[in-house]
């Protein structure tokens, strides 16, 4: 790095980054634009048109208006089921963000989704039950069967020992084979080969609704996004179970000393966030979808953990990052056949987006590093009124990475 | 040529927040003992650290045998014959002692022939050579996990003189050492320093000095105070210019007050992860205005008992009573609430949540009582105002009050916060395990002090240091443990430091 | 009996060499959940390799694939190292991320390469079958197991013989253990951690590459995207019970392949239709947890395992 142009490069950078306040808002923002760039490159060298692949996903999700539509639907109707990815995409993430506080990786939520997608189906989607019945019913299971595979992983952690990575996992495929099993065996569709279609009292979406002569499905489990945001951010901030669950987080050995239970917390969060995964599931196979395709996960439950790690872990900031990765994933779609640019763009989007969120913590203590050395050069510079160089700083650039 | 092997001219090192170094210049003859004195923080280590190539100074430049040198790792220092013994070893738990010495050097052999590989017989034969010609004896195929400290502490040396080091840096060798154990270690640096060796030795204790350094250099917040003359020097100038005032050496403690008993231990087992049986059959009692203090080499078993005592660690036997009610069997909670606070050894990873603000931190013990928690949901204005009284009363500083980063508070601080917490506690029973390691001497006088006051207030005190000094200054009653056992309870006064010194490591006569 | 062992052992070995893979990079101290990437990649690149390379027809297809598996996978390794060593992310989330990015990559890839080179609108890349023992020397081929059993059975316990005399013979072996337990040692004795670890993390990749692609033949006779079957978290579980080391982690895999053989010869003998093959799938994921239940809490994971390595903290 040049002498000069390092300090006036380092200036720049700590205009924008350098608040560190505002850190856990930029940094995230550079990450996004930092892999839009690159798959705007990528994009660039297939020969396709970045700007109008990005405008494309914009479209497809209802977020500003395509060319033409086809009769009596528009722009509402593509921003309706928009929202009601968007919706499973947000449980998902506050369901990662819970299990993180007290420091475990639940990368299970797929397979927690699916198990509560089906249970709530056979027991609910294939009753004749009333809508009035169905729907709390269906919330209701959704988040009791999210719960139990979410407090076996807990537990497994607690009393076993057991890497929650690799038990979620194992339990991941189980489901999906075992769903896999009685979907083939009992409730396929012969004409889908999915699950036959649930009835339309239990689906957590209103269909054909027409609104300003627009025919859109109306996402109920979209009203349950504010509770459900608003439940994590008083639980994380304002109660002693969320104190507890920080504790356990941040340091497990002091969180004994002080007389907490590790393990009682372990498993309650678990809990918690397997109750999360599991409204996201129901929210997804009975809301958005309404049968399930046997011998596939969603990918939901992976993207999820790319919207917590973006938004912080912050159940706001979950809800903004939600909305962008969901734009990518949806919007690719229309994207794809518009621009004919394959739709597995996407995901590299959201991997790329994943990646450079990985590095946060390092983009931070490079961040601390760079305001120290202007902090240390602006007082050598102030002291060298008197002619003695200032201290060389492009030295320990060289070896920052080290430390 | 240079009449100094080592030359340290201008050296500045800063890090993140503070000036380690502050244009410090040294000069080292061959073959003298060179003593480093200051107190934590003073920059010692990171001045050595810098000679031993673990990090670069940011100005200034070093000389070694009169030729100007960069060491950029310590593999260019080895080059230059300079090896160093850490304070904390830097040795591989589950490696025997001969593959730990031969590390990085290791000897190879061909197998078949052609296939390049570890010659592990002849690295151990060298070694019991090397261990015989020394006089540091040890058995080259024992693993470092199954042997003590002072043993590993031999290890350490032997890396160096297989190494062929000339320049040897020793940082704060005697620190885990009983007396005996640092009457040999002396010893043997004397002998390295007959055979032709350089020495490096920091520290802070000044009789050291006196015994075995030929000059010594003090440093006070990364500054160079001045370089004197050990044998000419009293400890006490030397202790004033370290601390930069006069240092009260004593500390005025009252007649003791013995109330009733508080703390009752019976044939109390505890095992490891392992399942040996790490802490075996202890037996002692506490009194209300009593300090109990434990005396011993680390790793003998004592923060175990510390920590069975206050239920971090499981009991295999015996029985553990507070104030006449038996506890051996209740939770950490049960017995916080029951009156027992706790002073652990690593305060910064089981004492403080580092992350978490003084605030939250302050009310560790007592969150989920009123005010600070009603009906689950939490005050946060009595978080504030509790931290703020804390603060005040206890005078912890912090760059931010109650809002400060645990983290980023200095280790003084972060232990004046922790004892705050657990004097507020109001506890029958107070446990402090080593409460002045690695603290300045101004902060350690406090810290005594407020023992002190906890004893003379009626609360029993179990105190577990690894200083006797500390133990001599501070204790009522002293108990020896040696490999799990209490070898001696004997009441201060009969016992002298250097008779528990002879316990500490299993003579008992 | 004999498909029983054969089908055993073909998927043990390749679950072996990428646990090796794993073995190495976390006895140097780097978590590596990114083994299923990994292999993933490692079988896109070799698979790749034979798609563009040979018309089908060529006899040395299979070495040919596994040298450019393992040249991928040692590859697509150097993010997990950049990620973990030179930018200090936390290695857990580093490797879950590298397996989603693996994912989006390798179906991406094989799309995009299909329909640009072959003008197909496919993600699969047509594998013949690896070549059997009995093929190469016809003199065995009568011989029950030896005589059906795939080359790659034979060459991933040689790989896994090399592995292993490296890890614990030789000098770069001890400083990548001494790593694992206390990289300020390695340091002060003038060894390389970074580099090391570095190096480690790659021959996981490798050694995952060469799984992968075994898997890729063994599996499906092709590469496509649905490689990624959780194999790579099955060899991490494998290693756990292996307790990081190499001999007990082939009795877990061998384990885990004769209990999805068995699983199979049962499900056959019981004449079960095949719908049931969905549940035979479970069993080397239950047992898994089965065994990680009684295994976990004995277990000893490498001291340094997982931590970032900071020179200058003591």
């Amino acid at each position: 790095m040049k002498k000069k142009s390092g300090s006036g490069f380092r200036r720049a950078v700590l205009a924008v980054f350098g608040d560190e306040r505002r850190q856990s808002i930029t940094i995230p923002v550079f990450a996004v634009v930092l892999s839009l760039l690159a798959s705007a490159v990528m994009l660039l060298a297939l020969g396709k048109d970045p700007i109008n692949a990005f405008l494309g996903m914009l479209r497809g999700c209802g977020i500003i208006p395509k060319a033409n539509y086809a009769a009596r639907t528009g722009m509402l109707t593509d921003f309706m089921s928009f929202l009601n990815v968007l919706a499973p995409m947000i449980f998902a993430a506050l369901a990662v963000a819970v299990a993180s506080k007290t420091g475990l990786f639940n990368i299970g939520i797929s397979g927690q989704m699916l198990f509560a997608g089906f249970i709530a189906t056979v027991v609910v989607g294939y009753s004749d039950l009333p809508a009035a019945a169905a729907l709390p019913l269906v919330i209701i299971i959704g988040i009791v069967a999210g719960a139990l595979i979410g407090g076996i992983i807990g537990f497994l952690k607690y009393k076993f020992n057991i890497n929650e990575v690799v038990s979620s996992i194992m339990l991941n495929y189980i489901i999906q084979y075992v769903v896999s099993f009685f979907i083939n065996m009992y409730y396929v569709d012969p004409v889908s080969r999915q699950s036959m279609y649930i009835s339309d009292a239990s689906r957590l979406t209103v269909t054909g609704v027409e609104i300003f002569g627009m025919k859109a499905d109306l996402p109920l489990a979209m009203l349950l996004v504010p509770p459900a945001i608003i439940f994590a951010k008083v639980l994380f901030d304002r109660t002693k179970i969320g104190y507890e669950m920080k504790s356990v987080g941040l340091s497990r050995n002091a969180a004994r000393y002080a007389g907490m239970s590790v393990g009682k917390n372990m498993v309650l969060s678990m809990l918690v966030s397997g109750a999360l995964a599991g409204l996201a599931g129901v929210a997804y196979y009975l809301g958005y979808f309404n049968s399930i395709q046997p011998g596939v996960l969603t990918s939901v439950g992976f993207d999820s953990i790319a919207v917590s790690i973006l938004g912080n872990y912050n159940p706001l900031g979950i809800f903004f990052s939600s909305f962008l990765i969901t734009i990518v994933s949806k919007g690719s779609t229309y994207m794809s056949s518009s621009a004919a640019i394959p739709q597995e763009i996407a995901s590299i989007i959201t991997g790329l987006i994943l990646v450079v969120s990985a590095c946060t913590f390092f983009i931070r203590t490079k961040l601390a590093r760079m305001s120290e050395r202007e902090l240390e050069s602006r007082r050598a510079a102030e002291a060298a009124e008197t002619p003695r160089p200032a201290v060389p700083a492009a030295d320990d650039d060289s070896k920052g990475g080290e430390r | 040529m240079s009449e100094y092997i080592v030359e340290m001219r201008g050296v500045t090192k800063r890090f993140p927040g503070i000036v380690a170094n502050d244009n410090v210049s040294i000069a080292i003859k061959k073959g003298e003992i060179y003593a480093l004195l200051g107190e934590n923080g003073a920059g010692k280590s990171t001045l050595m650290s810098m000679l031993f190539g673990l990090y670069e100074p940011d100005e200034g430049e070093i000389y070694v045998r009169g030729e100007k040198v960069t060491l950029e790792s310590p593999a260019a220092a080895a080059k230059l014959g300079i090896g160093m013994v850490h304070q904390h070893f830097r040795l591989i738990s589950n490696y025997t002692i001969a593959q730990n010495i031969v590390l990085g050097i290791e000897p190879k052999k061909r197998l078949l022939g052609f296939l390049p590989t570890l010659d592990i017989k002849k690295a151990n034969r060298d070694i019991a050579e090397l261990s015989r010609r020394y006089g540091l004896e040890v058995d080259p195929t024992q693993k470092i996990e199954d042997v003590g400290v002072s043993v590993q502490q031999r290890v350490e040396i032997l890396k160096m003189l297989y190494r062929e080091a000339e320049i040897l840096i020793f940082d704060e060798p005697t620190a885990m050492l009983t007396p005996q154990e640092i009457e040999f270690l002396l010893k043997i640096i004397l002998e390295l320093r007959a055979g032709g060796k350089t020495i490096i030795l920091i520290t802070h204790k000044l009789e050291e000095i006196k015994q075995v350094a030929d000059r010594c250099a003090v440093l006070a917040r990364g500054k160079l105070i001045g370089v004197i003359d050990a044998a000419t020097t009293s400890t006490r100038e030397m202790a004033n210019m370290m601390v930069g005032r006069e240092v009260e050496t004593e500390i005025e403690k009252k007649p003791a007050n013995f109330g009733r008993e508080i703390l009752k231990v019976e044939g109390l087992t505890v095992k490891n992860d392992d399942g040996l049986e790490v802490v075996q059959d202890v037996g002692f009692s506490v009194r209300a205005g009593e300090i109990f203090a434990v005396a011993g080499v680390s790793g003998n078993g004592q923060i175990e008992l510390a920590d069975a005592v206050a239920g971090l660690a499981k009991t295999s036997g015996g029985r553990i009573f507070l104030d006449g009610e038996e506890i051996t069997h209740a939770s950490v909670r049960d017995r916080i609430l029951r009156g027992m606070s706790y002073i652990p050894e690593d305060r910064q990873n089981v004492g403080l949540v580092l992350d978490f603000d003084l605030a939250e931190n302050l009310a560790l013990k007592s969150y989920f009582k009123e005010p600070f928690c009603r009906k689950g949901f939490l005050n946060k204005s009595a978080f504030e105002e509790h931290g703020n009284r804390l603060i005040e009363e206890y005078d912890i500083r912090s760059g931010q009050g109650i809002h400060t980063q645990v983290r980023s508070m200095s280790g003084g601080n972060q232990q004046k916060a922790i004892i705050a917490r657990e004097i507020e506690l109001e506890s029958k029973l107070m446990i402090f395990v080593q409460p002045t390691r690695g603290l300045d001497i101004g902060a350690i006088e406090n810290i005594r002090r407020q023992i002190l006051a906890e004893r003379d207030a009626g609360r029993a005190v179990l105190l577990i240091s690894l200083e006797l000094d500390e133990i001599m200054a501070l204790a009522d009653t002293i108990g020896v443990i040696y490999r799990g056992k209490l070898l001696k309870t004997a009441p201060a006064a009969e016992l002298t430091s250097r008779k528990a010194g002879e316990y500490m490591m299993g003579v008992s006569a | 009996m004999e498909t029983f062992i054969s089908d055993g052992l073909s998927f043990a070995l390749p679950l072996f060499v990428i646990a090796i893979g794993g073995i190495y990079s976390e006895r140097s101290g780097i978590t590596n959940l990114a083994l299923e990437g990994m292999l993933g990649m490692g079988a896109f690149v070799g698979a790749l390799a034979v798609v563009l390379f040979t018309n089908g027809a060529f006899a040395g297809e299979f070495y040919l694939a596994m040298l450019f598996a393992l040249l991928g996978g040692a590859l697509f390794a150097v993010i997990h190292a950049v990620l973990c060593i030179n930018f200090r992310a936390n290695q857990v989330i580093s490797g879950v991320v590298i397996n989603i990015l693996a994912t989006a990559l390798a179906a991406f890839l094989a799309k995009l390469i299909n329909s640009a080179v072959f003008g197909q609108n496919s993600n699969k890349f047509q594998l013949s079958t690896a070549p059997t023992l009995g093929a190469i020397f016809p003199g065995i081929s009568g011989v029950p197991v030896l005589g059906r059993m795939y080359v790659f059975v034979p060459i991933i316990l040689v790989v896994a013989l090399a592995a292993w005399f490296v890890l614990y013979k030789t000098r770069f072996g001890m400083h990548l253990r001494a790593c694992g337990d206390n990289p300020h040692a390695v340091d002060a004795a003038g060894g390389n951690v970074a580099r090391t670890r570095f190096i480690a993390v790659i021959a996981s990749g490798a050694l995952s590459g060469i799984g992968g692609i075994c898997f890729a033949y063994y599996i499906a006779a092709n590469f496509s995207p649905s490689i990624f079957m959780g194999y790579g978290y099955l060899s991490i579980a494998a290693l756990i019970f292996g307790n990081w080391r190499v001999m007990p982690t082939l009795a877990a895999c061998l384990l885990f392949g004769f209990a999805r053989s068995g699983g199979y010869a049962v499900a056959k003998i019981l004449e079960l239709p095949s719908t049931f093959s969905n549940l035979i799938m479970t069993l080397p994921y239950i047992v898994t947890l089965l065994l990680l239940v009684f295994f976990s809490k004995s277990n000893r994971a490498p001291r340094a395992l997982g931590e970032i390595y900071d020179k200058g903290k003591r």
